[in-house]
């Protein structure tokens, strides 16, 4: 947490905004879902509260907190609370993980008399050399929240969208874990920070001896696994439970799946963690294969210069705090537009059926997985051995 | 008393309370459910160790693998059956009852052997602990033998469960 009393209050502050970071954003992606789902099946969604309807997030707040608190006669009490609450915890154990962005470098400075640092925070709730590890580890524990509501609703409808769950989780996360070892092979790190790191400037690469520069495309590394890419956009859908893969909650058959018998501001939390593995998975596809929070031939140190040369921002502090917010950012740009194409897919493409979900994950997904991860480490094997 | 230690008391207590709940508790849903808090308690322990790969693994393989559990609890185990089928017969009884003893022993001995153990703590290599790099060089150049013999016996592990799910045994079918 920090070895001084500054160091240590600024961690805790920058661990709570990171959780309300990733719960202010629910009501924002609800209003998205709504309002894109309108125009793409051109309808007006939701538009008469507020601006562009925007404070109708507001009056659903309101509405969800004020609902009665109701506990089915069939419930195991207990665990029926609890449910909700295991479905939001590993979402946002995982986003604490995750790299936002530069980090900042506060200069020395003095205060009540004392003199502080230097100290160098970094913009992710905490610091962990094998983060991508913990973040499938931690990832894969949500399915209990999902498993523990189904059972413990008391109702067959919530059971069977709670088993299916389990099974659609379990499956593709094997799809999902293997989908990025080629990119860690490749890379040759768990951390985060250096997989971001090593995906500056232009795209080359060296094969067979030789080096390979092409100046007009970035470094990113879906230009090395597409396929991986594609494997992991798919996985991540069926991990977050959205559509085409929703069958946990299939309304046309299930009612609402696991979540029948919550109402109120029991099923919002669900929805949160929901969202929150959205943007989990958002944000690690933009890690692994568009660059992170980098920003394409745009150097973390060039734009450092810009801030420091301006008069405003011209202390080293306030540079690096700047920095790291233009950063920020260009992350925020990139996992906005893949939760838009989050929504986007879940308004275009109709519910798989259940046994093509299964075959889908284990006779087309993991196959390609593996076809993914082999071919990988051949092409690694070779350039070391003639490089 | 520091944070870490008092962390590592809260950790070790929950994973205690939780294993011995897995086996108390009769309800299996329940029993599962405790099991699956035993493993992230284990999971906790190896963070505080500062062991962040094989804590990582410990949450994928053995916490995920409980959701396993509990989906086959839910949906094949019929308890009052499985009690009864368990004890049918004097001689498949005394059979089952000694296989389980055995089963016992080996565990006990195991634990006796751990505690009558001396630490050697120079020979321990943290650098095959704490950094993936360091596990994958000892697994992959000096223990390949061992990490194979297993794999291949989690292969046999899995073919003999398709197997038994797939003729008509016990309960399960």
């Amino acid at each position: 947490m920090g070895s001084d009393l500054v160091e240590v209050s600024i961690n805790t502050i920058k661990m709570l905004a990171i959780f309300l970071m990733m719960i202010q954003a629910v009501p924002m992606l609800v209003w998205v879902e709504r309002r894109g789902s309108a125009f793409i099946q051109r309808r007006f969604g939701p538009n008469r509260v507020g601006p562009l309807g925007l404070f109708q997030l507001l009056a659903d707040a309101v509405k969800f907190i004020f609902k009665e608190n109701f506990v089915p006669k069939n419930a195991v009490k207990f665990l029926y609370l609890a449910a909700p609450v295991l479905a939001l915890i590993p979402a946002a154990l995982t986003f604490t993980a995750i790299p936002l962005s530069t980090p900042v470098e506060v200069a020395s400075f003095e205060l009540f008399g004392q003199s502080w640092g230097p100290y160098v925070f970094q913009f992710r709730g905490f610091e962990m050399n094998i983060g991508i590890i913990y973040i499938l580890g931690v990832g894969s524990l949500g399915v209990y929240g999902l498993l523990i509501a189904g059972w413990a609703s008391g109702n067959k409808y919530s059971l069977l969208g709670a088993i299916r769950a389990s099974a659609q989780m379990i499956s593709y996360e094997l799809a999902l874990g293997l989908s990025i070892v080629g990119i860690l092979m490749i890379y040759g790190t768990f951390d985060l920070v250096e997989l971001i790191g090593s995906q500056t400037g232009h795209l080359q690469f060296s094969f067979s001896g030789k080096e390979y520069h092409v100046g007009f495309l970035p470094n990113w590394g879906i230009f090395f696994q597409p396929l991986g890419a594609l494997l992991f956009l798919v996985s991540a859908f069926a991990e977050s439970n959205r559509l085409p893969f929703d069958l946990p909650e299939a309304e046309a058959e299930l009612v609402a799946g696991f979540h029948t018998e919550y109402g109120g501001f029991k099923m919002l939390v669900f929805f949160m963690g929901e969202y929150g593995h959205m943007m989990v998975a958002s944000a690690l596809f933009a890690i692994f294969y568009l660059g992170g929070y980098h920003i394409p031939f745009v150097s973390v140190d060039s734009v450092k210069e810009f801030f420091l040369s301006t008069e405003m921002f011209g202390t080293s502090t306030l540079a690096s705090l700047m920095t790291a917010l233009v950063f920020h950012l260009s992350l925020l740009f990139k996992v906005i537009f893949l939760l838009w194409v989050f929504v986007w897919v879940r308004w275009t493409l109709p519910r798989f059926k259940y046994d093509r979900l299964m075959s889908l994950g284990w006779k087309t997904m993991l196959p390609w997985a593996l076809v993914n991860t082999i071919v990988t480490a051949l092409f690694i094997y070779y350039s070391k051995v003639s490089g | 008393m520091s944070l870490i230690d008092i962390t590592f008391y809260i950790l070790a207590l929950t994973t205690f309370f939780a294993g011995v709940a897995v086996i108390a508790i009769p309800n299996p849903v329940y029993s599962a459910l405790c099991l699956a808090i035993t493993m992230i308690g284990v999971a906790g322990l190896f963070f505080t160790l500062e062991a962040y790969f094989i804590a990582g693994v410990q949450l994928i393989v053995y916490a995920g693998a409980v959701v396993i559990m509990f989906v086959m609890v839910l949906m094949l185990f019929d308890l009052k059956h499985e009690k009864k089928a368990f004890s049918k017969g004097l001689f498949s009884m005394i059979l089952k009852i000694g296989s389980s003893a055995v089963v016992l022993a080996s565990i006990f001995s195991a634990i006796y052997l751990t505690i009558s153990a001396k630490p050697r703590l120079e020979e321990v290599n943290t650098d095959a602990i704490v950094a993936a790099k360091g596990l994958a060089l000892q697994l992959f150049t000096k223990n390949v033998f061992a990490f194979e013999v297993i794999g291949i016996l989690l292969l046999v592990v899995l073919v003999g469960a398709i197997a038994l799910a797939k003729g008509k045994g016990g309960t399960h079918a």
